[in-house]
């Protein structure tokens, strides 16, 4: 016998707590994402470098911001790191203050 | 993150990549990174973000497999008839096994098995989620009949192997790192099937030590996981996941209460429990210079616990040590001594990357301890497990040396077995 058979499959996202299930309390996908129109130029702008807590991000988002610095002054960079845990548990402050005095934002991990 | 990306779900979400590693890599290296080759499109990584922020979002073609229709039952119930070796190698081709010959599942053999327990076949057992395909998935006491069969088990065995499913975990994380578990069993089924708790409880040569745990991961790969760069990204992998540590605790020797009634099961019930972390100290040698918490504070010093999760897997010799000897006559004392006095310096806590990665978040937060804990020198001592209720103690060995085994493990789920029976 197979030992796919007979196994029920179905849409709906995964059930509360199931196997290769994304953490309990994940909001159920609501299908593509998307994204903030994108700039014309970052000329003048403000771009945060955000590092989301894996080993190896901030430091990586400070290079980043070195790069900024050296080759388009006029960008200002501001580097964070995601106030909550890796995967989960954000609160929305960074996210209101990119969107009051931010223009973009690099999202990072690394590994 | 690249499988997201990459999915049906990450259409619009520009990313770049860098070669790997980025992580410990030196200021000048990272530099080189970033003004380098993206080793996906052969683009410079800064122009690839420079453009992600200033040129329009194309929507990209998903890289996941579609998935066939809602609702519908893989409609195969039988593999054609073939050599023994010929249906060998196709169920290894099909990513069904671990890598180990199997028993073949055929009709009777299947029939035999659902014989082990009361429970109807067509009885949904767990529900899964297949990542790779979006779709949910559930599993009958027939589907698992099927893979108990494959690994090798008695009908005996099979509603240790139900409680296993029911439990709805997966014996191989996608994560990165190399996870592991322990399976754990307690109650008077160890003794019914044969269990091993004694001497050499983790080692090979009991059958149904061997095939309850294999069970598991063959449960994993039958059920859509543990595919590398789709639902399996550990760059190393854990030789344990073959068998998953499982064991049954050494009720007869300990001294103390078995697990599963620490748990709020009654002693007479059987009991599955699953354990999950990474690191584990295969102590060499007893606490003959220095107290055992002594050596759990240089051995914790190496795996700090998350949520002062920890998982001590103790021969009976320790346990009965600790209770006769040094007066801890329930396992929650010696808990809480250990909550009070292991320690380890505050730098090698922080510096340890998964704590900065999933800890130091509730420090910035304000959560106590960490947020004292982050503000201390290196060199101060920190008290890494101020939760003595995450900290759990099983016996099991052979009360030939006094020895443990300290993992970081952290108590994930126990299930029945009797309602399995």
């Amino acid at each position: 016998m197979s030992p796919e058979t007979g196994i029920q499959k179905s849409k709906g996202g995964p059930p509360p707590g199931g196997m290769g299930g994304p953490p309990p309390g994940t909001k159920p996908d609501t299908g593509p994402m998307v994204f903030a129109k994108r700039l014309d130029t970052l000329e003048k702008k403000t771009v945060y470098l955000v590092d989301i807590g894996f080993g190896g991000g901030y430091n990586f988002m400070l290079r980043l911001q070195k790069w900024f610095t050296e080759n388009m002054p006029s960008v200002t960079t501001v580097v964070r790191r995601k106030p909550g845990r890796v995967f989960a548990d954000d609160n929305n402050e960074l996210w209101d203050e990119v969107k009051v005095k931010g223009h973009a934002v690099v999202l990072g991990v690394a590994g | 993150m690249e499988d997201v990306a990459k999915s049906e779900r990450g259409r619009f979400l520009p990313y770049a990549f860098t070669p790997l590693p980025a992580i410990s890599m030196a200021p000048e290296v990272l530099d080189r990174l970033i003004v380098g080759k993206d080793p996906d499109t052969g683009k410079i990584v800064i122009t690839e973000i420079v453009e992600a922020l200033t040129k329009p979002v194309s929507l990209k073609k998903p890289e996941s497999a579609p998935s066939e229709a809602p609702g519908a039952a893989i409609p195969q119930m039988l593999v054609g008839p073939d050599t023994e070796d010929n249906l060998q190698r196709l169920f290894y081709d099909k990513g069904w096994t671990d890598g180990l010959p199997i028993i073949l599942p055929t009709e009777e053999r299947v029939r035999k098995m659902l014989a082990g327990t009361s429970a109807p076949p067509d009885k949904v057992v767990a529900e899964g989620f297949n990542m790779e395909s979006g779709e949910r998935r559930a599993y009958t006491v027939n589907n698992i009949a099927v893979i108990a069969v494959m690994a090798g088990a008695r009908p005996e065995f099979f509603p240790v192997i139900l409680a296993i499913a029911a439990a709805n975990r997966s014996a191989i994380s996608p994560s990165t790192t190399a996870f592991a578990s322990i399976l754990l069993v307690n109650g008077p089924i160890r003794k019914k099937i044969g269990m091993n708790s004694g001497i050499g409880v983790y080692g090979p040569g009991n059958m149904a030590n061997a095939v309850l745990g294999r069970a598991w991961t063959l449960m994993t790969f039958c059920h859509g996981g543990g595919k590398a760069r789709k639902d399996m990204w550990s760059s190393q992998g854990s030789n344990l996941t073959y068998n998953n540590n499982c064991i049954a605790e050494n009720e007869e020797l300990s001294v103390w209460t078995p697990f599963h009634v620490d748990k709020g099961f009654k002693a007479e019930e059987s009991v599955v429990s699953i354990f999950g972390g990474w690191g584990e100290i295969n102590s060499p040698g007893a606490a003959s210079h220095r107290s055992l918490v002594e050596e759990l504070s240089i051995e914790y010093g190496t795996i700090p616990p998350l949520e002062s999760g920890a998982t001590i897997v103790m021969d009976p010799l320790v346990a009965r040590s600790l209770k006769e000897n040094l007066g801890f006559s329930k396992k929650q004392d010696f808990c809480q001594h250990m909550s009070k006095n292991v320690k380890i310096p505050a730098g090698q806590y922080w510096k340890t990357d998964y704590i900065d990665m999933l800890v130091a978040s509730q420090a910035y937060q304000g959560v106590e301890p960490y947020a004292s804990w982050k503000k201390l020198p290196d060199n101060a001592l920190i008290t890494p497990f101020p939760n003595p209720a995450n900290i759990n103690l099983i016996v099991a060995g052979g009360a030939v040396s006094p020895l443990w085994k300290a993992t970081d493990y952290r108590h994930g789920i126990s299930v029945s077995v009797d309602k399995w029976a």
